[in-house]
């Protein structure tokens, strides 16, 4: 693989990685808002929400972790 | 007001936002990282980006108001108004500019046309989105004000260092990553918000007989397709011909902030790709945004404003925490379209306006610069203007009608610039301003042509009609281009076969 592609492997994981973070600080937070409802069903909808968000960010963090230390090795 | 959780919800997201934008300064080095992303941008954020930035939170607020009033036919304005077009974009269109290593359309039309041509389309597009800047500025500062309850000015000068900031220092990357952003917030909080108000509405089929039941003024709520005498702003004649034919092709095919974003792909591929990406997301707005507007008619009958809707079962029906989240969307589009439009209009001016007629041939820094410094006024311009939009109520509905007007004559010329290689500099240039007079004129005179409340479908219609006769005729009569000068330029059937040369 030529340098430059391995630049834009890396540049593409350092993205993906700083919008898992983002989406996941925010599942975090829905999640915490569960302790502000009142009814069951508003506590499930934050619980999957949070979850959800969680999920996606984590996803992204993961994927651009293991894409970083790959690429970075080359 | 918004209160507790809500609160600090809004307040981290508009924070996170610039740290995450700034984030994006470090990828930053040249002109093309400035304008097009360094072109390494994957096709699902630019799909992303494409939705977001088409559908801003006033559309938002706006189109679940409409379904209020008038019913799912609002729906096609993201149906056969948008994925047609966008597929006809990724396959035909996109490749051309991307194989061009276009920045700009009116470099395009400038290219395949004159200089002229290209001028005029990149002025228009450059005064239409400054004038738009004023207004989103004074709509956000309007959303933080009544939100949060800040006054306006600090709202204003917030909404502007935040946008300013990450957009002067990131780009189009850091545009296109914060609407990424932006879209998982908006779907998560948008389905959480279709489920719980089915739930509060007893399911479909009891609130389609509670809307039935409500009166005559409701009987055609449910139809995707209203008669051509209907008096809402959708008959079925308006849709196809005004909607699919020419809005719909213009607005992703010849509008320069969709068509950037798809020039930031790493590949043609991920240019294709991420169009038809973005048609597939296309498919679920409706459901996220029209459903919510047709439920608060049995949730809250009876609204003055139909506007209202959505702001309205948002704070009803969502559950702490995911009501702040979805309104820390709603302000974050209105970022979007102030960034997109920033971007796209440092853009614009740095390579149709300064380029070619203040220097050329400088180093790529110094066009960076330019850039840069663009963004800047532009912001300092958007900051002064805003107040005078409290001034004008309508004055974004007429900005947005007034550029669905040039839209006609300038699909016009790119579909027969792309697709007939008769069509001259002199018919491409001619055709541009009589259809952008023409639809002036119909404007100003509507009451005397059209029946309906708000003709714009049949205006951008009858103007992109009058542009291609018009481009025609002066073709005719006028000197052809050379094949030689043509080349890439044209519709050529390699252009369906890998990085062949057209």
């Amino acid at each position: 693989m030529k340098n430059l592609e391995i630049d834009a492997k890396i540049k593409t994981a350092q993205i993906n990685n700083a919008l898992g973070v983002f989406i996941m600080v925010f599942g975090l937070i829905v999640l915490f808002a569960i302790t502000h409802t009142v009814t069951f069903v508003q506590q499930m909808t934050d619980l999957v929400a949070g979850l959800f968000l969680i999920a996606v960010g984590g996803g992204m963090i993961w994927k651009s972790r293991r894409s970083l230390k790959k690429f970075k090795k080359k | 007001m918004l209160t507790g959780i809500d609160y600090f919800v809004v307040i981290s997201y508009i924070l996170g936002m610039l740290l995450l934008g700034l984030y994006f300064k470090k990828f930053v080095n040249s002109s093309e990282d400035y304008f097009l992303g360094g072109k390494s941008l994957p096709f699902w954020a630019i799909g992303m980006s494409i939705v977001v930035s088409d559908i801003g939170a006033l559309d938002f607020v706006g189109v679940s108001g409409q379904a209020y009033r008038y019913g799912v036919s609002v729906g096609n304005f993201d149906w056969v108004g948008s994925v047609p077009a966008m597929i006809l974009a990724a396959f035909i269109f996109i490749p051309y500019f991307w194989r061009g290593g276009m920045y700009t359309i009116p470099e395009y039309l400038g290219r395949r046309y004159n200089r002229s041509v290209r001028t005029i389309a990149s002025v228009t597009w450059i005064l239409f989105f400054a004038l738009d800047l004023g207004v989103l500025f004074w709509a956000s500062a309007v959303l933080l004000n009544v939100l949060m309850g800040w006054p306006i000015w600090i709202s204003i000068l917030s909404t502007a260092g935040v946008v300013g900031l990450y957009t002067y220092f990131g780009g189009i990357t850091a545009v296109i990553m914060t609407d990424v952003v932006q879209m998982i917030i908006m779907f998560t909080g948008g389905f959480a918000l279709v489920f719980l108000s089915l739930d509060a509405v007893g399911g479909w089929d009891n609130m389609v007989e509670k809307i039935s039941t409500m009166g005559p003024e409701y009987r055609n709520h449910f139809d995707i397709i209203q008669p051509a005498d209907t008096t809402s702003p959708f008959p079925w004649t308006g849709i196809l011909f005004g909607l699919t034919f020419v809005m719909a092709n213009a607005y992703m095919i010849g509008n320069q902030s969709i068509v950037q974003r798809c020039l930031t792909a790493k590949n043609e591929w991920h240019a294709k790709a991420s169009m038809i990406f973005g048609s597939a997301l296309k498919m679920f707005i409706p459901i996220l945004v029209l459903f919510p507007g047709l439920m608060a008619l049995v949730v809250h009958p009876g609204l003055e404003d139909g506007d209202q809707a959505l702001p309205l079962m948002i704070k009803s029906i969502l559950p702490p925490g995911l009501v702040g989240l979805m309104f820390a969307a709603f302000f974050a589009g209105l970022m979007s379209s102030v960034d997109s439009l920033l971007n796209s209009t440092a853009t614009l001016f740095t390579k149709d306006i300064y380029e070619p007629f203040f220097k050329k041939n400088a180093s790529d820094k110094h066009y960076l610069k330019v850039g840069q410094i663009t963004t800047l006024v532009l912001l300092i311009i958007g900051v002064i203007t805003s107040p005078i939009s409290s001034d004008f109520p309508g004055i974004y509905v007429a900005i947005q009608t007034f550029m669905s007007y040039f839209q006609g004559p300038l699909f016009a010329i790119l579909l027969l610039g792309i697709f007939w290689k008769g069509s001259t500099q002199w018919g491409g240039l001619l055709a541009l301003v009589i259809g952008i007079g023409f639809a002036i004129f119909l404007n100003v005179s509507k009451d005397s042509f059209f029946t309906i409340e708000d003709p714009f479908l049949y205006i951008s219609w009858w103007s992109f009609i009058l542009s291609f006769i018009v481009n025609i005729l002066i073709s005719l009569m006028t000197e052809r281009h050379t094949d030689l000068a043509l080349q890439g330029l044209v519709f050529n059937a390699k252009i369906f076969t890998k990085n062949e040369k057209i």
